[in-house]
């Protein structure tokens, strides 16, 4: 959980200081994320996380303060309003369904939300996107569309993803910090470019 | 004289009160109306025993009452915990999986990237 909890951190910051000028205000609220009836039929196995403020509250206390993993988990969700995922892993090789993907896709095309990446990878037949809505420079919303030859992931966070509190937990799991603004370079360079 | 006078009137008020106080017949009436009252107040009698059974009754479902809410109360709060561990089992499936894509994704970019100076590099 530890290692897990580092590397959400550290990719999501890190994904955040390529480089996007996010001013916009965007809607806090979850993604009305399709059924996904066919590929659930066809999964060996599945994953359906639906946890709101209330959920997300309750889980809370049941993290252990004392323990560092659970307490930065816990203050990772301290400012979310829900997460849900849908993650299905095939045995074989499958094709997606693209009207409910695209549904999904039209919901991220809404104002407030930016792609922050969007990666083809079309030997592997990978494709990642990831969204990015945010309030006054803090992310109040992530949404994650992985689509791989035999997984499909859609994550969808929403609330005050605070990218400053994420750079703290990354000190207290003593990992090296990962600039996120133009103060952590040195000489103030500019964060890297969208890519 | 006077002394007879006293004599008289003392044997008077003695004859009065043997005569006032002499045993008198009831009568078979007086014995039909003492069995009667008898007979009418035995329900009273019989009414303790029933109070003192509701009595006992109401205290049973007190305590009934008290353990069944404490039943409930341990039930809720079985159920609270089971599905405050259940969303927190949940909470760290889905960081997992968020956790492993935004892996992929960094590794999708930064494979996408040019290594730094890598034209330099040379001699």
């Amino acid at each position: 959980m530890n290692s897990l909890l580092r590397r959400c951190i550290l990719t999501l910051a890190a994904l955040a200081a390529l480089g996007v000028r996010l001013a916009v205000a965007a809607p806090a609220a979850p993604l009305k994320l399709p059924e996904f009836e066919s590929l659930a039929a066809k999964a060996s196995e599945s994953v359906n996380v639906s946890l709101d403020s209330s959920l997300l509250g309750l889980a809370a206390g049941f993290l252990d303060p004392k323990d560092p993993q659970d307490a930065g988990a816990k203050q990772l969700i301290a400012g979310l309003k829900g997460i849900y995922v849908r993650n299905y892993t095939f045995d074989r090789d499958i094709t997606y369904p693209a009207a409910e993907v695209e549904a999904l896709r039209r919901q991220l095309a809404a104002p407030g939300w930016q792609s922050l990446v969007k990666v083809r990878k079309e030997k592997d037949h990978t494709n990642v996107d990831i969204y990015i809505s945010v309030d006054q420079g803090k992310a109040n919303g992530l949404a994650i569309i992985v689509s791989e030859p035999r997984e499909f992931t859609v994550v969808n966070i929403v609330g005050a993803i605070d990218l400053e509190k994420l750079r703290r937990l990354e000190g207290k799991f003593g990992v090296p910090k990962i600039p996120l603004s133009d103060d952590d370079h040195p000489g103030g360079a500019p964060a890297p470019a969208h890519p | 004289m006077s002394q007879d006078m006293n004599r008289d009137d003392n044997h008077d008020v003695e004859q009065r009160l043997r005569a006032a106080l002499r045993p008198v017949d009831p009568g078979a009436g007086f014995v039909a109306g003492v069995m009667a009252r008898i007979a009418a107040e035995r329900p009273r009698s019989a009414r303790l025993p029933r109070t003192r059974a509701a009595a006992g009754w109401l205290t049973f479902a007190l305590a009934a009452s008290i353990v069944l809410a404490l039943l409930v109360a341990h039930q809720q709060q079985a159920r609270r915990t089971q599905q405050g561990l259940e969303a927190r089992r949940q909470l760290i499936q889905a960081l997992r999986v968020a956790g492993d894509k935004l892996e992929l994704a960094s590794r999708m970019v930064n494979a996408q990237q040019p290594p730094p100076n890598s034209s330099n590099s040379g001699a």
